[in-house]
């Protein structure tokens, strides 16, 4: 598959594309990060969150609705209001009673949790009253309670994620000194820049899609700059033979990107297409067997938004900026270039 | 090369791959034992993430913390003799009630948990979980510990123990500095080393884990002065017990025989791996001066010690789906270079199934964790090994099309394409091991298995250049073999 897209004559529009996706998904971030629950939407591994838990026996409320009402009426006069809740148990069969968590976001103040805790404890006593003078029964000691809490989720994988910050920088940094020494310095600032920029956008995107993030985003990022390199092992390699080829000799810096971006494009939408095509079976069966999408979306996502980045990155915005570095280099290096000494005898 | 010859070594390799597939995939009962015991396939006995397998957890309460259930159990008894004094001793914080002394200093209480989570977390954090977290809770007056099950399928279909998990928990949550000691019970025991007026630190140089042949080894290595000082101890039939606090943790042998062999002032201790680790890790963040500064969970009025189990994220089913996806991946890299190379996929196909094995083995062998992203690190290994051949074939396809005989093309092929086959390998091989050797968890294990499949993947890539010589060597038409087609020429 060869393409005729004149990728050099569109870095303008690719930068452009960048920078609004990249703004974008800084903008949502920041503002979910005071409004919501933080920059990245933290999976059930990373999020930090304050909550609220009712356990509550069905002796006491046979309706677990009922619960809920009271639970809602405390937090609103305490003045807080819970972003997700999930219930647990049965009210009736087998199990003795339920439970009821509320989530709040990590700055909500514990204060006001506890007064609404405290309210919501008060209500339920008034009605666990009847059963504390029952026999003494297993139900008769289990008795309704709230309690609050609070999760700092992101505290456990710091050192996860500083070794995975240093790791990723010290690829980006060796991918570059690679490129310099074998290839040339030019190819070796668009690996660079590709190694950035796709980073760069696959970070955007995830705070974007608020998809779920949790410990597997290093992977996933590790995994951005591993596709970043091998395409760009095959882009430049492709200039680098074309550039050598006497029959490009007279191609400008754009007209050789281009060639060269259309002879390596196959092979570079290949390996994110072949990812991206196993994360979707992945995401598809997980989800049957979890009965669940929220529960497989984050690893499945996290890979999709992975090759999406390092497709559109390495297909379109690589090719587009390193024809400017070329061209840069090239004039450099006409400029700095001694002609050849004429024959002083004739 | 004869077609006896390309017979007999196809043969034989197709006979390998089939026994170590049969080996790989299927589990067998022991002949002689009646079905009691199985010989379980290499693919049921990989590790798998806490994404396939669950993870579990534990809740950590520091002495004079307890949970709002303890508490309740007892309080909202009537009948229960504790419970004024329950009342007086703990005040409600967060989900957890705090005994009423510890609350005299209530931030300085909870500063030193959070220091003790972040000791706690550079313990679990060298056991090279594929994810754990250890999360402050409840206001910061608890402490959650959550780790991976690390179950095999085979462990995980037969609901596997968490005995390993709780002894992890049990011996990285211990507090107190170390101390070898004269008798295995601490009341009326000795310390050997360090004496009272010593420090840990000055008698320990080191203590770490060592393995040697399937066998595992704490290597306590002392310092000139610790040598000297544990000397007056020795006698012919002395033994030495190993505490941190109060806890004994194991016992060697203190004769002379046993620090006559000492070499380099190193003292090895042999337990099974798990333990070896746990104790390595302990003794080595203690003798480095980071001991707890809370007993966690020691109190009679704390119940929550158990390691609680839970589901895993992709559902109860995950790891036969995950077997099945992957099998899919195998099954289209298998079929798609028929349809493009014709008999040239016979070559691919062995490739393929035999970096597959490869990886299996490997992964089986080293015990690396699978989870999601590192099934997808292996099928981009596949990607790479798939990716260079097609690369080569096409470069072999346009040399064909200069008018070269097949062998000339394929010389021509694979040595234009010598170098950027190796720069790729060699690139992504650098990677992998920086990963590897940087990253933590399952980051870390992603990059192993990188590494792993990018040597397979260079070595099967000349593989695959031996294979097609062998094959297609009896093969008249070896053009219509690879199914390319040649230019016709006209005559003149």
């Amino acid at each position: 598959m060869k393409t005729d897209f004149k990728l050099s004559s569109k870095m303008h529009l690719f930068i452009i594309i960048s920078s609004i996706i990249i703004a974008i998904g800084a903008a949502v971030g920041t503002i979910c990060q005071f409004v919501a629950n933080g920059y990245f939407n933290y999976g059930a591994d990373w999020e930090s969150y304050k909550s609220v838990t009712v356990s509550y026996v069905s002796a006491d409320f046979a309706d677990k609705n009922e619960v809920k009402e009271i639970c809602e009426k405390a937090f609103a006069d305490a003045g807080v209001s819970y972003y997700y809740s999930v219930s647990f148990g049965e009210k009736s069969g087998n199990t003795v009673g339920g439970e009821y968590t509320f989530k709040f976001n990590y700055s909500v103040k514990e204060e006001k949790l506890q007064t609404a805790v405290n309210a919501i404890n008060a209500v339920i006593a008034d009605k666990s009253k009847p059963n504390a003078d029952e026999d003494n029964n297993v139900e008769s000691v289990i008795m309704s309670t709230a309690s609050a809490h609070t999760v700092d989720g992101l505290n456990g994988n710091g050192k996860a994620l500083w070794r995975g910050a240093v790791a990723i920088a010290s690829v980006i940094a060796l991918h570059f000194i690679y490129f310099a020494v074998r290839f040339k310095l030019t190819m070796a600032l668009g690996a660079l820049l590709a190694d950035v920029h796709n980073l760069a956008v696959f970070v955007s995107l995830l705070s974007l899609t608020r998809v779920p993030v949790g410990s597997s985003i290093i992977t996933f990022a590790a995994l951005t700059v591993l596709l970043t390199a091998i395409g760009t092992c095959f882009l430049f390699d492709r200039v680098r033979k074309n550039a050598k080829d006497e029959a490009n000799a007279k191609l400008g810096a754009f007209e050789l990107t281009d060639k060269s971006a259309s002879e390596s494009f196959k092979i570079n939408l290949f390996m994110p297409v072949c990812i991206a095509a196993v994360a979707v079976v992945v995401f598809v069966l997980a989800s049957i067997s979890a009965m669940s999408v929220i529960a497989v979306l984050a690893p499945a996502f996290g890979a999709i938004i992975c090759c999406v980045s390092c497709g559109y990155g390495l297909l379109l915005f690589t090719p587009a900026v390193y024809s400017r570095f070329k061209q840069i280099g090239d004039n450099y290096k006409q400029n700095h270039t001694r002609a050849p000494k004429e024959n002083v005898s004739k | 090369m004869s077609k006896v010859k390309s017979a007999v070594i196809t043969t034989l390799f197709v006979i390998a791959i089939v026994v170590l597939a049969l080996f790989s995939t299927v589990s067998w009962p022991v002949a002689g034992t009646d079905g009691a015991d199985t010989l379980n396939s290499f693919v049921s006995n990989i590790h798998l993430g806490s994404d396939f397998t669950g993870s579990a957890y534990v809740m950590l309460y520091p002495e004079g913390v307890i949970s709002a259930a303890d508490y309740d159990i007892v309080v909202k008894d009537d009948a229960n003799a504790d419970k004024d004094k329950y009342e007086k001793k703990y005040s409600p914080r967060g989900g957890v009630y705090v005994a009423n002394e510890k609350l005299e200093d209530e931030e300085g209480f909870k500063a030193s948990i959070k220091k003790d989570a972040d000791i706690l977390n550079g313990r679990f954090g060298r056991k090279e979980y594929s994810s754990y977290s250890v999360a402050l809770e409840d206001g910061g007056f608890a402490i959650k510990v959550t780790v991976p099950t690390n179950y095999t399928y085979v462990d995980y279909k037969n609901n596997g123990s968490l005995t390993e998990i709780s002894n992890t928990v049990s011996y990285l949550m211990l507090d107190g500095e170390l101390t070898i000691r004269n008798s295995s019970t601490y009341e009326g025991s000795k310390s050997v080393l360090p004496s009272v007026n010593d420090k840990a630190a000055d008698c320990f140089k080191d203590i770490n884990l060592y393995s040697m042949a399937g066998n595992y080894f704490v290597r306590m290595i002392f310092t000139k002065e610790g040598l000297e000082k544990i000397k007056p101890a020795v006698t012919e039939e002395a033994s030495a017990y190993l505490f941190v606090g109060e806890t004994y943790m194991t016992g060697f042998d203190l004769t002379n025989d046993a620090l006559g062999n000492i070499t380099d002032n190193t003292l090895t201790l042999n337990a099974g791996k798990s333990a070896a680790q746990d104790y390595s890790i302990l003794l080595n963040t203690v003798i480095n001066g980071k001991t707890l500064a809370n007993s966690y969970n020691s109190a009679a009025e704390n119940s929550a010690t158990s390691i609680v189990a839970v589901t895993p994220a992709f559902g109860e089913h995950a790891p036969i789906y995950l077997f099945v996806t992957l099998l899919l991946v195998l099954a289209v890299a298998v079929a798609l270079p028929f349809i493009k190379y014709k008999k040239l996929g016979y070559v691919c196909a062995m490739v393929t199934l035999i970096y597959a094995l490869a990886l299996v083995c490997a992964v089986m062998l080293i015990e690396i964790q699978i989870t999601v992203a590192g099934a997808l690190t292996a099928v981009l290994g596949l990607g790479l090994l798939l990716f260079t051949n097609f690369y080569v074939f096409e470069a072999i396809r346009k040399e064909s099309l200069l008018g070269r005989t097949m062998q000339a093309s394929i010389k021509a092929g694979y040595k234009r394409t010598l170098w950027t086959v190796l720069d790729l390998h060699l690139v992504m091989l650098a990677i992998s091991l920086l990963l590897a050797l940087v990253c933590v968890g399952e980051a870390a294990a992603c990059g192993f298995i990188f590494f792993i499949a990018t040597i397979a993947s260079y070595v099967l890539y000349w593989f695959t250049r031996f294979m097609w010589y062998v094959l297609s060597s009896p093969v008249k038409d070896k053009f219509k073999f690879c199914g390319i087609k040649r230019e016709a020429y006209d005559e003149d």
